[in-house]
Parts: C-alpha cells; structure tokens; sequence
C-alpha cells in the first residue's frame, strides 16, 4: 500500500481529548492488540534563575513532511504496526501543554513499543523543527534536544 | 540568491532569508557568509538543497531552495 506524505503539524498545543480521541477511532479495528502512546509535554525548564512558560515550536515544514514519511515507511517496513499517527506542534504551546503524540498500534505490544520508541528519537534527532523557549519576562533561549 | 535560515540563525540574519550575491556553490556560501556574519563560525549548522541535506561542497544552480539547519530541537 503506497502511502501520502500525511501533515504532523498542528497549530498550538494538541489537546488532550483529541488523544482520547484517537484511541476510541481504534475500537473497530479488531486485529489490534496494543496500543504504544508517547506525549510529550513543555516542561518549567529554570535557566539563570528564569522560568520556562512556554516554547514556541517552527519548523522548515516541506522538509519535514518529506522526512517524517520516510520515517514513517521505514518503520512500516521494519516493525508489523497496523497504523501510526503522529502530531507535532507548531507554534506557541505553554508548560504542561502536549506538543508531540506518537501513537503506533499493532497486534502484538513489542512492536507497537519498539516502534512508538524509534519514531520519537527519529523524530527528535532528523526533523527539522526548532523549539524557542519563552521566560516568564519575555527574554528566551533555543531549545536543545539531547 | 535567497537563502532561507532557521531556528537560532533567524537571530544573527534578523529574519528568515539572508540574500547573497555570486555563489556558485557551497563551499563559497559558507566562506562569504562567515566573512560578513563572523558569528556564524561558533555556530553548528546544515546545508539543505532542495530539502536534502549535503554535508561536501555542492554546485548550486538557480533555483535551488538553500537552506540553514541550526541543531534540531522538536519534541
């Protein structure tokens, strides 16, 4: 099955019902057995005495919509996942708010797992997004993934 | 040439694109835009083409889409 370059960015923080959402969508979905859900959240990063209240995330989009299909096809090929949905933000997304939801599914849990795991550190490592963390005085700093 | 730039580089460039003149290709990009912007030599950067990333010295024709990648940090 060929699949299309699927857009990952929303505008904000992704809500959590939309999560609880898209679990229900799988209920038909009989064949699945697991389900593998990574959040991430903005974290109250202190830097020189200063508070983290929000990052602001932009991205280079066309490049990574182009890298994340090849991520994802590359993990169909590799792992037996029935589907995987993914979501980014872009934009302004406060403390405690979600900003990235990978979710893989797949009949048995240690592919759905193994997956989901490569899928994150793929994403954190090859997409070119950049996250501008927001003190609570209007000063900032650039975030840096590990 | 318009060269667009990202995440921390949008600081030193003071926008998203920074215009170039004469740059047949990547090696010289580089050296003409440290000449101009010496800050850019402490900073860790990607060349992008077309959306490919290329990491030796690349002819560079017009119409190309010329990128600077500073590190990743989404997630």
């Amino acid at each position: 099955m060929k699949r299309t370059p699927k857009n990952i960015f929303r505008q904000g923080a992704i809500p959590a019902s939309f999560v609880g959402e898209s679990i229900a969508k799988h209920s038909s979905k009989t064949e699945i057995g697991a389900h593998s859900i990574f959040l991430g959240q903005v974290r109250a990063d202190e830097a020189e005495g200063k508070k983290v209240t929000a990052i602001e995330y932009t991205a280079y989009e066309e490049m990574a919509l182009e890298k994340m299909h090849e991520i994802r096809e590359s993990a169909f090929a590799k792992y037996p996942v029935t589907c995987m949905h993914i979501y980014h933000s872009l934009g302004k997304v406060k403390t405690g708010e979600i900003c990235l939801f990978v979710f893989t599914s797949s009949p048995h849990r240690k592919a759905a797992i193994e997956a989901c795991n490569e899928i994150v550190e793929r994403i954190k490592a090859e997409l070119p997004i950049w996250g501008k963390e927001l003190f609570e005085d209007e000063g900032y700093q650039w975030k840096v993934n590990n | 040439m318009k060269i667009l730039v990202f995440g921390q580089l949008t600081d030193i460039f003071g926008g998203s694109f920074v215009r170039m003149e004469d740059i047949p290709d990547t090696d010289t990009l580089v050296r003409k835009l440290e000449e101009k912007y010496p800050v850019l030599k402490r900073m860790k950067y990607l060349i992008a083409i077309n959306k490919e990333i290329v990491r030796e010295n690349t002819l560079l024709a017009d119409g190309n889409e010329v990128c600077l990648l500073p590190p990743f940090s989404g997630g």
